[in-house]
């Protein structure tokens, strides 16, 4: 399928797109908040009130993309946590007041599909409409379905999108399920730390894709795989079945995009992949950048899709040297080494 | 409390429990209908039920009859006037 | 393109633990909706609920995981229902684990039915609990996921009332696709605090078991449960027991509001009319619906609006969430489980509580158990929050 356009919210100023222009941002803490537009004016008010940060992200990538493409058809979202602050109120609101009488928004926004939900709400969208949930690769199965639909040949053109947001309780859940650095490591020392853990991120990256290529085409995300519980050598195995079912030879690669975090106990995958398979190819990586988060691949869509449209991607996120020209991408992302997903795209 | 102090809070309230953006307690008439199709701040049924939370939870007033909650919440002043006439001003 | 087959079911809910048991209430018109001996919430007191009879330590020792750390409600309903689908279907543990099997879940509530210890995790009070890793929406598939080496496509929805309906679809069209050969498919919601204050917020619980299309109904009854589904290619079948199979299916999203759909069914009139237009057939050919009636107020004249918009009448339909509650996240899979019975058994179950009809509209459920009945295909309505609507159509071998 066919991306022909895309907004992102991250922690860098990829929404206006000043990212390729003024730079990347460093972050200096262990949970790197999103930049958001200003939502008013572009959300009613009566909505805004009520979103959540990852409603209010989808929305603000979604909707003018929505308005802009009118025959938009169906929404298909990979959100692992959904508005998780919103439940965590909720939550709290049951514990504080025993059980007492609570105020239901909060429990109506906490639902995963609020995401979805919403923006089929505003955008008046009722086609397709799902939201995977599958935490490390929520947003490789959203792909998945989208691809399938488009096989199916009853749709030409979809909302396609991968959201997360922080919540305090979660980052707290997480900590102590020994997700992050317990240490102080900037954006520039993160991938270098020979340490445990990595960052946390958030943001929202949202695509119109079409079934068909046109010359309003940007890039192709040509396929999608994914493996749980797997060891390093299963990885390349995984990969090279990748590769050759969609008729591709490792030397078509001309680079990839690396989903390492900075965790020294599963960063090894990736180095793994690249050194066995790929030694001659460049390499991305971008979680410096936005930190990592369930539907983080997302992101690396959004960049590769840029790369394609001719934009220079910051020196930052070269790893190793990459060609002049680049024509075919693999994205390759795991989340705590436990599932594993690759994205095959390609210039149009 | 006097009535015209009870308004200015209920306002202020109104305002927090349903997240109004760029809504100030003045921009509230009292005797605005707060829903159906003349009321201009677009409430709908689960901002009702916030509304009974507030009366419960900073009022301890607590409706349960629909058709008496649909009474209640008409406007400003009738939320203040059952207030005032449940003693819990 | 290749057939989508159903050789094994598993369920656990209200009305038994197992096929069998579930059986056996539909046919005898006996509820599972009872006082909650198990819920820790004061609103046992208050409202009726459709909880399993088992405690979750019972069904851990049954299910030979007793003492397993991090398992929750919602975890253990899966890994039951799970078993006795893949022993129905007698799946070796090489197919299970095969690249070529899918495993397609579906929660809503996941592990925050632990909702004592998210609350003290998540404010960082005291040690850290067992279920760190249980809390979040698709912790049950990935844990089932290891314990069966799963190495095939694998996803969770969470669509609300409508995700093991879309979980159902998606292991369909992976099959349909070629990507799989064999998916296991459904979805689980274990009875939760959150979930019970959640939609008591939202004032649609209803003090006395649920009265679905009837004139005085007064809301839903929360319910639990799991049921899974295998789906395989006709190819992979050969001599195997074949319970139905998964002929048609639509998704839509009604796009009126966030908690109710609108009057004029919009989302329910396209997931019924897509599902129809894949199964390739016309709405004279269904025998029977298995309605998503939840005994609120909006969704039982919704969905009566949207039923006669598509058909013109109303064939023999009924909600059996009078049976088991609203098992939100497993009611597709669920009530896909009681399609298929009625299908294989030729029988039709009877509707509990209902009296009178909702008013303007002849709408009345199916009243007795009938036996002896030809139902080749049915459909079977999921919807969620957000307007999720799905469809399925489930036919006879």
């Amino acid at each position: 399928m066919y991306i022909i356009d895309l907004s992102c919210i991250s922690a860098q100023e990829t929404y206006t797109g000043a990212i390729f222009e003024e730079g990347v941002k460093l972050h200096t803490e262990r949970q790197y908040w999103a930049v958001e537009p200003k939502y008013k004016g572009m959300v009613p008010l009566n909505l805004l009130r009520r979103m959540s940060k990852s409603v209010r992200m989808g929305v603000g990538t979604g909707i003018p993309l929505i308005d802009r493409y009118k025959d938009i058809e169906g929404i298909i979202i990979g959100s692992a946590n959904g508005s998780i602050k919103k439940s965590i109120s909720f939550l709290n609101q049951i514990v504080e007041y025993n059980e007492g009488t609570l105020t239901p928004t909060d429990f109506v926004q906490s639902t995963s599909n609020s995401i979805a939900g919403t923006l089929a709400l505003m955008g008046k969208i009722t086609g397709y409409n799902n939201t995977h949930v599958n935490n490390g690769i929520a947003f490789e199965s959203a792909i998945l379905d989208a691809l399938l639909l488009f096989e199916e040949g009853e749709y030409n053109r979809l909302l396609l999108g991968g959201v997360e947001e922080i919540s305090q309780a979660n980052y707290n859940v997480d900590v102590l399920r020994g997700m992050f650095k317990e240490e102080e490591v900037d954006s520039t020392q993160l991938l270098h730390a020979d340490s445990p853990g990595t960052v946390s991120g958030e943001g929202a990256a949202l695509f119109v894709v079409d079934a068909e290529k046109s010359d309003a085409s940007i890039a192709k995300i040509v396929d999608v795989a994914q493996i749980c519980h797997a060891d390093k050598e299963a990885i390349i195995e995984k990969a090279k079945q990748f590769l050759a079912r969609n008729h591709k030879q490792v030397d078509d690669i001309d680079a990839l995009f690396l989903g390492l975090n900075g965790d020294n106990r599963t960063d090894y995958y990736y180095n793994h992949l690249q050194e066995t398979l790929f030694p001659h190819q460049g390499v991305y990586v971008y979680k410096n950048l936005v930190a990592d988060y369930y539907t983080v691949s997302s992101f690396a869509v959004w960049m590769a899709a840029n790369l394609f449209q001719g934009k220079t991607m910051p020196p930052e996120t070269i790893w190793k040297e990459v060609p002049d020209t680049i024509n075919t991408v693999l994205i390759y992302n795991h989340y705590e080494g436990t599932q594993h997903g690759f994205i095959l795209m390609e210039r149009p | 409390m006097e009535a015209v102090e009870l308004k200015e809070k209920l306002k202020q309230q109104i305002i927090d429990y349903l997240n109004l953006i760029d809504v100030e307690p003045a921009d509230l008439q009292d005797d605005s209908p707060l829903f159906g199709p003349d009321g201009d701040l677009g409430l709908d049924s689960i901002d009702s039920v916030e509304l009974l939370v507030l009366l419960e939870r900073e009022y301890d007033l607590k409706i349960t009859d629909p058709k008496e909650g649909r009474k209640v919440l008409t406007d400003v002043n009738s939320m203040v006037q059952y207030i005032i006439d449940n003693n819990k001003a | 393109m290749t057939k989508v087959l159903v050789t094994g079911m598993g369920i656990i809910s209200a009305i038994g633990n197992n096929v069998a048991e579930n059986r056996s209430s539909l046919q005898k018109g006996q509820t599972g909706i009872g006082r909650g001996e198990l819920l820790d919430s004061r609103y046992v007191e208050v409202f009726p609920f459709g909880e399993v009879s088992t405690s979750t330590a019972a069904l851990m020792e049954s299910a030979g995981l007793a003492g397993e750390k991090g398992m929750t409600r919602t975890d253990i309903l899966a890994t039951v229902a799970m078993q006795e689908a893949l022993e129905m279907a007698d799946l070796t543990a090489a197919q299970i684990s095969s690249s070529e099997t899918a495993f397609i879940s579906a929660s809503t509530v996941g592990g925050m039915s632990m909702t004592n210890e998210l609350y003290r995790d998540g404010n960082k009070i005291g040690e850290p609990s067992d279920y760190l890793s249980s809390y979040i929406c698709g912790a049950h598939t990935l844990k089932l996921a290891k314990r069966y080496n799963m190495s095939g496509v694998s996803t969770t929805f969470n669509t609300a009332c409508s995700s093991s309906a879309n979980s159902i679809m998606f292991g369909a069209k992976l099959i349909k696709s070629g990507r799989a050969k064999r998916a296991i498919v459904g979805g689980s919601d274990g009875l939760a605090k959150f979930t019970v204050n959640g939609f008591n917020a939202l004032r649609i619980l209803s003090p006395k078991p649920c009265t679905p299309f009837d004139r005085d109904r007064s809301g839903l009854t929360l319910g639990e449960g799991a049921a899974f589904l295998i789906l395989e290619s006709e190819e992979l079948v050969g001599d195997k027991p074949v319970y139905g199979e998964v002929t048609g299916y639509g998704n839509s999203n009604d796009a009126f509001h966030p908690s109710s759909i609108s009057d004029d069914a919009i989302g329910i009139v396209a997931s019924i009319s897509q599902a129809l237009k894949t199964a390739n057939l016309d709405p004279s050919q269904i025998d029977y619906i298995n309605a998503h009636g939840t005994g609120t107020e909006n969704n039982d004249i919704s969905e009566v609006v949207g039923i006669q918009k598509v058909f013109g009448g109303l064939p023999p339909f009924q909600s059996t969430k009078p049976y088991t509650g609203h098992t939100l996240a497993a009611a597709g899979s669920v009530e896909a489980v009681f399609c298929l019975l009625a299908m294989q058994h030729r029988e039709l179950y009877p509707s509990l509580n209902f009296t009178n009809p909702i008013e303007g509209h002849n709408a009345i459920p199916i009243p007795q158990y009938q036996s002896d009945c030809d139902i080749k295909h049915v459909l079977s309505n999921s919807f969620g929050f957000g307007g999720n609507c799905s469809s399925l159509i489930l036919s006879k071998v």
